[in-house]
């Protein structure tokens, strides 16, 4: 079901590039009413969120393939400045799209697991999907302005999906209430991801739910980006030397797939019992 | 195989293309990312060519291709790689350091759809800038 829904954004997708003639740095659409293509109840906590959130200023109806959406369009460039200001990010911020990130916190949910920790938070969508869903939700993100902007959207929309400014790979993740935690990795294997993932997987080895937890990782099979020996989106190597299991894989839109032909490649994993 | 006559030809070809930029190019205005992409291309070009060109060369009767190569690399090392090449990168380096500034200064605020669209554009410029200097700081590593 969730790989249905996914398909059928990734063709929403498709045919907003194709009519889209806007000039903005970034844009998304989600659909306005439940449909059988979109079977979601919760569009209009996305809609809420993207509302609240000031990195887009500006939107619009438009019906995409026959369905009604809202168009969002933002700007994400200050942030970007922000975190080469700072030398500390790993990835800029590059968000995926909301309906991608509450389809990948519904998979999360479907395997059992009842934590997400969104690394590498960004806005905190993730983490606000992971919520709204009924999952305990906290998002790492070590570049300050960012926390500001999810603190922001957090008291706006009502939801608390926990900001922490941090850095995640030296984050105590012993001090919060973990049992069935998947972490999500912000950022491409090929883009700072590797050594994020790397540093979080060492932190959490001696973690006793290590055995209950699990890995989402982003990844892109797009020839701009080198390749990795063992597929999987660049992650085949990682997986391999930590032992992963790969339970699926799901390809969903982001922002800076708006006009590429390939889309990302959630792949989510767990370790080996 | 080329005949001599033609790799003569074609080293003469190629250093008309490098002495017409050097001499055409204003290095105290800003330079666009493009005309610093196509300087260094032709740099880079003439320096491999020297490289392969004197291996070939070895007879009494080529010794006139040979100083000309030999003074084509006098011409990169003193005129490019000492003089130009760091006036290129401090100007990069000051003009990312202003646009930086500016976008900053004007960082806060409520902003209409067509002064963020426009702001944009100079955070483009700025990407490209910043990678065109590490593009020539690659080249300056190798130096």
């Amino acid at each position: 079901m969730i790989k249905e829904i996914a398909q059928n954004l990734v063709n929403l997708k498709k045919e907003f590039a194709k009519i889209y003639d806007g000039t903005s740095q970034i844009q998304e659409a989600i659909p306005i009413l439940k449909s059988k293509k979109f079977p979601i109840d919760d569009l209009d906590s996305l809609h809420n969120f993207t509302k609240n959130n000031p990195i887009y200023y500006n939107s619009y109806e438009k019906t995409i393939s026959d369905i009604p959406c809202v168009v969002y369009e933002g700007d994400i460039n200050k942030y970007w400045l922000n975190s080469i200001r700072h030398g500390s990010s790993r990835a800029p911020f590059s968000p995926t799209w909301i309906l991608s990130a509450y389809l990948c916190c519904l998979h999360v949910k479907s395997l059992g697991y009842k934590q997400v920790i969104d690394i590498g938070s960004g806005d905190g969508r993730i983490a606000y999907c992971a919520k709204i869903l009924g999952l305990d939700s906290y998002s790492i993100e070590i570049d300050d302005m960012l926390v500001d902007l999810q603190n922001s959207i957090s008291e706006s929309v009502g939801v608390n999906f926990n900001p922490n400014c941090s850095d995640a790979i030296t984050f105590d993740y012993l001090t919060i209430n973990l049992s069935n935690p998947a972490f999500f990795i912000g950022g491409l294997a090929q883009m700072g991801g590797i050594t994020l993932a790397t540093g979080i997987l060492e932190n959490t080895q001696s973690n006793p739910v290590k055995k209950n937890t699990g890995l989402v990782l982003a990844g892109t099979v797009s020839q701009k980006y080198a390749t990795d020996p063992l597929n999987h989106a660049g992650w085949g190597t990682l997986i391999d030397k930590f032992s992963l299991d790969v339970i699926d894989t799901v390809i969903l839109p982001a922002v800076w797939t708006f006009k590429e032909t390939d889309d990302v490649h959630y792949i989510f994993t767990k370790f080996q019992k | 195989m080329s005949s001599f006559d033609d790799i003569s030809e074609m080293f003469r070809s190629e250093l008309d293309k490098l002495t017409h930029l050097l001499n055409s190019t204003n290095i105290d205005s800003n330079l666009s990312p493009t005309e610093i992409v196509e300087i260094y291309y032709q740099i880079m070009n003439m320096s491999s060519m020297n490289v392969m060109l004197k291996q070939q060369l070895n007879s009494d009767d080529q010794k006139s291709l040979l100083d000309e190569i030999i003074e084509t690399e006098k011409l990169i090392s003193e005129k490019f790689n000492h003089t130009i090449h760091p006036q290129i990168l401090e100007k990069l380096t000051q003009s990312i350091q202003d646009i930086t500034a500016n976008l900053q200064s004007s960082s806060s605020g409520q902003k209409s759809k067509e002064e963020i669209e426009n702001e944009a554009k100079q955070y483009e410029e700025l990407r490209q800038k910043m990678s065109t200097k590490e593009f020539v700081e690659q080249y300056g590593k190798g130096l």
